[in-house]
């Protein structure tokens, strides 16, 4: 595949753009550590 | 292990690799031996990821860590979706453009040969020694709680994995992945519900937790710093960040899942895939594990689960102690079963009643404890060479004991699962590093398709006896599989230094990145020396971010001190 094959500014799927993945991937991520921290909160 | 479940064993694995191979066409090329067809959507790519990382001790160690240190190990893992998101921005389009095999040959275009070939050869040792560990590993759990011969168990996952891996080469690694990924989660989701159910009938899940919290083993997230705890907030999102972008982006074993994308896109959600299923998929497993210490709260457990050293034990001159240590357990047992009743009665949890009954509980569990210590002090007492630690152990003594007919089979299809998806993956990689950066680059540059084929098969056949043959000896070694995880954090470091240089710092050349490798590299060997003769403690986590950034000031410091430079590296073309 050559450079120019590249598919690079095609769209995520549900997303306008890559970024906004990208995003979602580290709220969902942030999400989960706020989960953790309230249940060491709660059974600690 | 009664008959029903070898069936549910044998015939899991069996459509597994049938499936794998029917699925996969024909393989006539090298490109298509070693690549794929280059044509895997996203969620194969993912579940190909989560399957190399996940091997079968993953699933035998990771409940029996929560169940002696509780949750905190998922801290291990909170760096990993950083490093994916980085991983998709930065270096993904770069492995793209271009259109490499293996992690390595990029190093030659960006840097020099020799650089690529020192990065190849440290990936071929790592790799090669954790081939013989994967199997070897889940293979003397199995066979001494099993009462399995070891040798046979490790000839049977080494030959199934070489044989589906050599007739369709990386596709039939990323095939039969996604279908040993679907039987490991929903083995994982059967044997908690399962878990639950078992419990006693005052027990739920809320009160599951409250139990499991009165033993301070809820507790997720550490934000107090150390340098030697190994699992804190600090070390999960700072260390493990960069072991995985080390081990993601560096390790040939992961590039080469998602280098199978049909296109970039697909192999960037591949990779985020991974990012965001991994934290809960890890959280899970050790929730399995926390909800088997609940249940042995309240059936007795054995008061060590290694079967191996408890038999070795009775049958010695320490028959009294024992017996002795077991009256004692027995009775702490009986107490805290009595006292854990009591607590989950309590309806108000911040009554002074409620704090009495959980430090009652406390107090018996650091008894039992101390119980459980004293018997592993009587196992090396008789045999100095017995391994005590019975962690790996707890997960499958609860499968094998207490889980339904047919159960029982699947959950040890799991275990074979894991052990064959990431051993494939190895034998993959380790065949396309020796193939693509040893021997068509150094050996023989132009043969026909055909003859790259060939060697590919021979190749992958080649690291598949020698990881069976280490596996056979690896019992000779003490304390073998500790080693070869340091080993991994000794290198991983400078690997990962080596690639930062390569991507972000464009004036440093391939003699100035040498050298400082070299120099990192021998500067985190003195660090784990001066951490073996107890000069100093860090956790091992740390050696993976202190290696990459020696080796990026190292190479700043050359190139400002004007020494080591070159000129342009020559484009090489393959």
């Amino acid at each position: 595949m050559s450079s120019s094959e590249l598919p690079e500014n095609d769209k995520p799927p549900m997303f306008k753009n890559w970024n906004q993945l990208y995003a979602f991937v580290l709220i969902m991520h942030a999400f989960i550590l706020l989960l953790f921290y309230l249940i060491t909160q709660a059974y600690s | 292990m009664a008959t029903l479940d070898w069936i549910v064993l044998s015939m899991t694995l069996t459509f597994i690799v049938v499936y794998g191979i029917w699925k996969t066409k024909a393989v006539d090329t090298m490109k298509g031996f070693l690549m794929g067809e280059r044509d895997l959507k996203w969620w194969t790519i993912g579940l190909s990821i989560m399957a190399t990382q996940a091997s079968a001790i993953t699933f035998l160690s990771t409940p029996g860590q929560a169940y002696t240190d509780g949750m905190r190990f998922a801290q291990f893992y909170i760096g990993l979706p950083i490093a994916m998101v980085i991983l998709a921005v930065f270096v993904l389009p770069i492995y793209y453009r271009l259109n490499v095999f293996t992690a390595y040959q990029y190093l030659e275009n960006r840097f020099d040969l020799k650089t690529r070939v020192f990065a190849a050869l440290l990936f071929l040792v790592q790799r090669g020694l954790a081939a013989g560990i994967t199997i070897y590993a889940p293979a003397i759990i199995l066979s001494s709680i099993m009462g399995w011969s070891l040798s046979w168990t490790v000839l049977i996952i080494g030959a199934i994995v070489i044989f589906y891996t050599v007739m369709g080469g990386s596709k039939a690694v990323s095939q039969t992945q996604q279908s040993q990924m679907i039987i490991i989660l929903s083995g994982m989701a059967l044997a908690f519900i399962i878990i639950l159910y078992k419990l006693p009938e005052n027990i739920d899940l809320s009160n599951a937790m409250t139990i499991a919290g009165g033993l301070e083993k809820l507790n997720v997230l550490d934000f107090e710093f150390s340098w030697d705890n190994r699992y804190n907030f600090w070390s999960g999102i700072f260390g493990g960040t960069f072991l995985f972008l080390s081990y993601f982006g560096t390790d040939q074993s992961q590039v080469q899942r998602y280098l199978s994308g049909k296109s970039l896109t697909e192999s960037r959600l591949g990779l985020l895939f991974n990012g965001l299923l991994k934290v809960p998929m890890q959280f899970m497993v050790l929730f399995v594990g926390l909800m088997v210490f609940v249940f042995f709260q309240f059936s007795k457990p054995p008061i060590h689960f290694n079967n191996v050293n408890l038999d070795e034990l009775r049958t010695s001159k320490y028959e009294g102690e024992l017996a002795q240590l077991q009256s004692n357990y027995d009775d702490v047992f009986d107490a805290k079963k009595i006292a854990m009743n009591e607590l989950v009665a309590v309806e108000d949890k911040g009554s002074q009643q409620f704090i009495t009954a959980k430090t009652k509980i406390q107090s018996l569990h650091a008894q039992e404890n101390e119980i459980r210590t004293s018997v592993k002090g009587l196992i090396e007492q008789n045999n100095p060479s017995a391994e005590t630690n019975d962690k790996d152990y707890v997960f499958v003594n609860f499968v094998v004991n207490y889980l339904p007919k047919g159960i029982v089979g699947l959950l040890l299809a799991v275990i074979f699962s894991a052990a064959m998806s990431s051993t494939s993956s190895e034998l993959n990689a380790l065949a396309t590093t020796s193939m693509i950066d040893f021997y068509r680059r150094l050996y023989r540059k132009d043969e026909e398709d055909k003859h790259y084929l060939k060697v590919s098969k021979l190749l992958t056949v080649f690291w598949g006896l020698l990881a069976l043959a280490f596996a056979a000896f690896a019992s000779l070694f003490d304390n073998l599989i500790q080693a070869v995880n340091i080993i991994g954090s000794l290198f991983y470091g400078s690997i990962l230094g080596i690639f930062v240089v390569a991507f972000f710092l464009k004036k440093i050349g391939g003699t100035q990145v040498f050298i400082a490798a070299v120099i990192a590299e021998l500067l985190v060997l003195s660090i784990f020396a001066g951490v073996h003769l107890e000069v100093f403690n860090i956790a091992y986590l740390w050696l993976n971010a202190i290696g990459c950034l020696l080796v990026v000031f190292i190479a700043l410091g050359l190139y400002y001190a004007n020494i080591g430079k070159q000129g342009p590296p020559k484009i090489h073309y393959e």
